[in-house]
């Protein structure tokens, strides 16, 4: 299957989109098909899958509508990564390809496949509604219209960034935890609740953050950066996901029990079960210090914060191992006798 | 199946706040909300600039009368005064209302609601959020209509009003995810499609899917539609894809330069310079470009918005999608170079003609938004003045099916109208007689209107465009929808669009041919000027056997008297 895309005289070439297929009414099971077009620089994916819809086989389904990255239809995995199609240059993407001048493209992870490109994105949507991801307003119903709200820019620069996003599912496709529970709450959740949480005009913060620390909250997320470094807006995820917890400590206190029940199981995966897999942990690049800032529950974070000496001085890297174990054992035994204490 | 009190068909800013309206007025209610994409997906979200009110934050001078002045005058007069004065007069109730529930408004110094200058208006009273206004709005929408249990039916496609007589009976859609075409009867249904722009295609800034379905199927139902040859062009669409930056780059001090590297504006629009109204901004680029003091290059010919001298700190914080639209789609980066750019075709003012509360000929039919025409943009819409007038009006079209739904008999819509309907969409899948495709019929009608009903019109160009529309509906005849699956057929609804689109366009050619003298938007070279004495009236189309049938209606006055536009 061939054709041309051409806006006008630029460098052009041959690449073949390689595009996941299912229509559950007739295939027991997805395939791909390979659609070769000269596209030249400067198109989109977007653009390129337009073209083979209208010119080469109608048939490939796939979501878009803004067309300029702010309706968030059109996300997919585009070589392998959750991205817009409409704001992905297929130039850029010929360096990432597995096999040369071929563009894998699949639908979003984690989320019900409906056919060939699209997700079912219900599931996203009850999320939202079961964190109540709204604003429950402070005003009173009868001055409601009358006056604004003062908001300081210092409040405002809190959530300002997490409203950029556009529920593009990006981040959900690629969550590690996702892939294993369905019922987890999901980054983009996470974030819209903390920009709830975080916003003055609010009345319902301590319903949400009840909702949050429950089961396939915000205890469940892993740390593993993958939602922040795939957000098609570059919005700072984790920030939010470490602000519910460090409100939810602050809030609730390190006895709340699935913060503290989070941290213990956390320290019996790595102790007993000897699950902590070395290999992926990122201290060549960053270092002890960073590896168990970043790794650890918050709760185990905060209670140190406020019990121990000073987190442990940076160690270079390499031989990190070692240093590391030992560290982690000494962490593990403050918290230990912290959570003891509580129990009480 | 129970019949509905109200169906809303759009879940953009109108259909969102009709909705939530309507179960305020009365919690009662069976209230649907039918749209063919997810609510948070439709076209309000690209609305970058702002919505205006006179909340006098950003100049204390500032009043309700002179938002309303400016409206009249932006709309070459053509806006009905009693429906601006409502525009203008519930526009900071309703900024303020959206503070309430979340909308995350910009903010000055003194912590209350920002606002800027925007293009034919005598303050700064665009309120905004940087320049995702629209994002915001429609996102604090819709997660106040998931807090109030709102009904959404998402992914389906109104394809036609169920009318007996004159009796509306509901409405038939398409289930989008099931490919099964559903009954919803109801007392009321509200339109809130948005807008037609994209008939243009490749030079417009709209979505994909603003095809003026909602028009479309009242029109064919017998409503009339309003004022429908006022097709506004913005000034500084991308070079290449007709993708908008906004009106706010301008805001903020932005500079149109020609390839003399002229600030050209200076001969149009000596005192407002870059800020005069967007017709004529758009008449003075294209005037650059066919003058040949234009920029040239293999996608056309196009003017400079140069940036660079505000800086980079300012461009991030205050325009930071702008610079990222600009990398993405034309490889330009406005803090170090200009950004190309030329008018693309922005927002209908035409549409379902309704009265000031949203009412159509047709009762217990509504409409608001951009699919509707009430008309408070005239001739030309100010920037900042549409998302107003989705919230405005959405709220009041919602308001009153709310209160008036009950006076109408629910009625069932028969098994075989659907049958009827489900068949009539079967038959595009035929291979016998179908041939045509969709992308080429598009990519035809596109360019005739660009051509020939575009920014400077004519009598015997507007002749050809409805020479080439008519031979499009001959041929879309032979369409054919080649993907026949049910389940999301995307290839389907491309063909139900371009129908809307091929009637819609055919209201917009005859009333241009008609209108014969120059008034906002719309500009005929063989008619260079307004002309009061016959043309200071709307025009109505309606669908009979032969095609469009023209009418008027007369503009309500008030205490604006006409005058001379300048600026
Ligand atoms: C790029 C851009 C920038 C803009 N900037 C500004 C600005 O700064 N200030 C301003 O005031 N205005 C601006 N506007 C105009 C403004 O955004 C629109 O006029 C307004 O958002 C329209 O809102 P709406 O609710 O009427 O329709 P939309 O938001 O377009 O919503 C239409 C809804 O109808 C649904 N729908 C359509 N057809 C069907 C069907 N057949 N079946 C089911 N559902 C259907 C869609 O799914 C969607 O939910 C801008 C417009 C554009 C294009
Ligand atoms: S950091 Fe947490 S939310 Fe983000 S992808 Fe990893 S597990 Fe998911
Ligand atoms: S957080 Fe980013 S990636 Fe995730 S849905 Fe929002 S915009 Fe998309
Ligand atoms: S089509 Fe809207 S984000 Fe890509």
């Amino acid at each position: 299957m061939t054709g041309a895309l051409e806006l006008h005289t630029e460098e052009k070439r041959d690449i073949t989109l390689r595009v996941f297929r299912f229509n559950p009414q007739v295939d027991s099971k997805p395939y791909f098909d390979d659609y070769t077009i000269q596209i030249e620089k400067g198109i989109t994916v977007l653009r390129s899958l337009n073209y083979i819809k209208e010119h080469v086989d109608a048939s490939v389904s796939f979501r878009a509508f803004c067309q300029a990255g702010i309706c968030g239809s059109c996300g997919m995995r585009i070589n392998g990564i959750s991205k817009l199609a409409c704001t992905t240059q297929v130039w850029d993407e010929l360096s990432k390809c597995r096999e040369a001048g071929i563009i894998k493209i699949e639908p979003l992870r984690n989320m019900p496949l409906i056919k060939d490109l699209i997700v079912d994105m219900d599931p996203l949507v009850e999320k939202m509604k079961q964190y109540s991801n709204w604003i429950e307003t402070r005003m009173p119903e009868s001055e409601i219209g009358k006056k604004e709200f003062l908001v300081s820019e210092e409040e405002f620069r809190k959530y300002d960034k997490a409203t950029d996003c556009i529920l593009c599912a990006s981040c959900v496709s690629e969550c590690t935890i996702l892939r294993a529970h369905k019922e987890y709450v999901s980054p983009a959740v996470l974030l819209k609740s903390y920009r709830m949480n975080v916003d003055g005009r609010d009345a319902i913060h301590d319903v949400r953050l009840g909702e949050l620390v429950k089961d396939h909250g915000v205890w469940d997320c892993t740390h593993c950066y993958r939602c922040q470094e795939t957000c098609v807006k570059h919005i700072p995820i984790m920030e939010a996901i470490h602000g519910i917890r460090e409100d939810a400590i602050e809030v609730r206190g390190v006895r709340d029990t699935s913060g503290a029940k989070h941290a213990e199981a956390f320290m019996e995966d790595i102790e007993k079960k000897g699950k902590l897999v070395e290999a992926t942990l990122p201290i060549r690049t960053n270092g002890v210090a960073w590896t168990l800032q970043n790794l650890l529950p918050m709760a185990i974070k905060m209670i140190l914060k406020r019990r121990t000496p000073p987190p442990p001085p940076l160690v270079k890297p390499a031989k990190g191992m070692k240093k590391f174990r030992e560290m982690f054992r000494e962490m593990t035994e403050h918290v230990r006798a912290e959570q003891k204490s509580h129990k009480k | 199946m129970k019949p509905f009190d109200i169906v809303i068909v759009g879940g953009g800013g109108a259909g969102l706040y009709a909705a939530m309206e309507a179960m305020k007025t009365n919690p009662a209610l069976n209230i649907a909300v039918l749209s063919k994409v997810y609510p948070n997906r439709s076209h309000t979200s690209a609305a970058q600039g702002g919505a205006n009110a006179a909340l006098a934050n950003t100049a204390k001078d500032d009043t309700v009368e002179l938002h309303i002045f400016d409206t009249i005058k932006g709309s070459d007069y053509l806006a009905d005064q009693d429906a601006v004065e409502i525009l203008c007069s519930e526009a900071p109730k309703i900024i303020r209302e959206l503070d309430n529930i979340g909308t995350p408004w910009s903010r000055l110094e003194d912590n209350t609601i920002a606002q800027r200058p925007f293009g034919g208006a005598g303050r700064p009273r665009c309120c905004y959020c940087a320049d995702k206004t629209g994002h915001t709005i429609l996102q604090t929408l819709y997660e106040q209509c998931l807090k109030k249990g709102v009904f959404f039916f998402n992914e389906y496609f109104a394809l036609q009003l169920s009318v007996n007589g004159s009796r509306m009976k509901g409405l038939i859609a398409l289930n989008i995810k099931t490919g099964k075409v559903e009954a919803f009867p109801a007392r009321t249904v509200v339109f809130a499609t948005g807008g037609y722009a994209k008939m243009y295609w490749n030079r417009s800034s709209n979505a994909a899917g603003n095809t003026g379905d909602g028009q479309a199927i009242a029109y064919r139902a017998g409503i009339p539609l309003k004022d429908m040859e006022f097709v506004q062009f913005h000034p500084t669409g991308l070079r290449k894809s007709g993708l908008l930056v906004t009106e706010g780059a301008r805001g903020e001090g932005g500079y149109l330069v020609n390839a003399a590297g002229e600030r050209f504006m200076s001969r149009y629009a000596p005192e407002k310079m870059e800020l005069g109204p967007r017709d004529l901004v758009s008449r003075s680029i294209e005037t650059e470009i066919l003058q040949g003091r234009g920029f040239d290059s293999p996608a056309g010919k196009y003017v400079h918005l140069d940036l660079t001298h505000l800086g980079a700190d300012l461009i991030m914080s205050r325009l930071p999608q702008i610079r990222e639209m600009s990398m993405y789609f034309e490889g330009v980066d406005p803090i170090e170079e200009p950004i190309p750019v030329r008018p693309t075709a922005h927002y209908s003012m035409g549409g379902i003609d309704t009265d000031n509360f949203g009412r159509t000929v047709m009762d217990g039919v509504y409409a608001a938004g951009e699919c509707a025409c009430v008309s408070v943009h005239g001739a030309n819409r100010l920037g900042g003045n549409s998302l107003l007038d989705i919230l405005v009006f959405g709220r009041l079209a919602g308001r009153t099916a709310a209160e008036e739904a009950r006076r109408f008999e629910p009625a069932q819509i028969g098994a075989e109208e659907l049958k009827d309907t489900e068949a009539a969409l079967r038959s595009y899948m035929r291979p016998s007689g179908h041939f045509e495709r969709y992308g080429t019929l598009r990519e035809e009608l596109g360019q005739t209107l660009g051509m020939n009903v575009g920014i400077y019109r004519e009598a015997s160009k507007i002749r050809k465009g409805i020479e080439d529309l008519a031979a499009l509906s001959e041929r879309f005849r032979h369409i054919r929808v080649f993907d026949t699956s049910d389940i999301f057929n995307t290839n389907l609804l491309q063909v139900l669009e371009l129908k809307n689109m091929l009637d819609l366009a055919e209201t917009v050619a005859s009333g241009a041919l008609a209108r014969e003298e120059s008034r906002g938007s719309h500009t005929r070279t063989d008619f260079p000027v307004r002309d009061d004495e016959k043309w200071h009236k709307h025009t109505l189309a309606t669908l009979d056997r032969n095609g469009v049938r023209l009418g008027e209606k007369p503009v309500s006055m008030g205490r604006y008297e006409l005058q001379e536009r300048t600026y």
